[in-house]
């Protein structure tokens, strides 16, 4: 998989954890079940990290994205960028190297990962 | 939604290998059987999720979780720890009942917060019942989930 790739999906991950501890909701529901969302300085650590790896042409892509949208990668499934829900130009959803060349959605301009089954 | 419907025997480890909190989410991932990528990717993500606080919930239970952009369904492992696993528990007992849990990032949260909360119920459930540690085989132990279940 391109490494710029796997640090984007990581970030990905990440910044939903963020949003899960943040929303007042989850962070309540979590709680009940025995979960505490403590260490939330931790986390924002390791994004930054995260961040400080990613290429600079990249890293600005990834700024834009996740002003934008408050997400940078879409998932592919079925052919469709759960991004935007537009169908991907076939030609790039068949494409050998898919997860190996970075592509970027282009409807919505996120950077998207094809999920395996 | 029942816990015995979502678990798969091939994704039970009865007797786990691993002695520290990194080597059980290693051995846990390990039974989903992914892909390199994906493996390591939601490791890290696991990894993360630990880092905001411990994923155990107490009498000697816990239950590694996340949502990941690299799986497509609901995915659950268990394990079992013979001797028990130091994992920051806040009761700091030792854990021995493992419940692996990733869900995919699109989709409702709602949704994965339900799997969630019948998964932290039955395990609890499941952890003060006896008979949990003489299960000796995958099929048994969910048979066991089924019976507690009723
Ligand atoms: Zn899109």
């Amino acid at each position: 998989m391109n490494p710029q790739l796997q640090l984007l999906i990581a970030l990905q991950d990440i910044l939903s954890l963020i949003r899960e501890a943040r929303d007042p909701s989850q962070k309540r529901a979590l709680g009940k079940m025995g979960f505490k969302l403590t260490n939330l300085e931790a986390l924002e650590q390791s994004r930054e990290d995260l961040e400080s790896q990613l290429s600079p042409a990249i890293r600005s892509q990834y700024a834009r994205a996740k002003k934008r949208y408050g997400r940078i990668v879409a998932p592919v499934i079925n052919g469709i960028c759960y991004g935007c829900f537009v169908k991907i130009p076939s030609a790039i959803d068949t494409a050998e190297d898919r997860n190996q060349t970075l592509y970027r959605c282009e409807n919505c301009g996120m950077f998207l990962f094809w999920v395996e089954k | 939604m029942k816990l015995s419907e979502i678990l798969t025997p091939r994704r039970i480890a009865l007797d786990l290998k691993a002695r520290t909190k990194e080597e059980v989410l290693e051995e846990l991932v390990r039974l989903l059987k992914l892909s390199s990528p994906a493996r390591k990717a939601l490791l890290r993500t696991l990894t993360a999720r630990e880092e905001l606080g411990s994923t155990s919930v107490g009498g000697g239970v816990a239950i590694p979780h996340c949502r990941s952009l690299v799986v497509s369904k609901v995915l659950v492992a268990v394990g079992l720890s013979r001797r028990g696993i130091n994992f920051r528990s806040p009761d700091r007992k030792r854990v021995f009942l493992f419940f692996l849990i990733f869900a995919p990032l699109v989709g409702n949260p709602g949704e994965y917060l339900v799997v969630l909360g019948s998964v932290a119920q039955a395990a609890k459930v499941l952890a003060r019942d006896r008979r949990i540690k003489k299960v000796k085989t995958a099929r048994d132990f969910i048979k066991l989930v089924k019976e507690l279940e009723k």
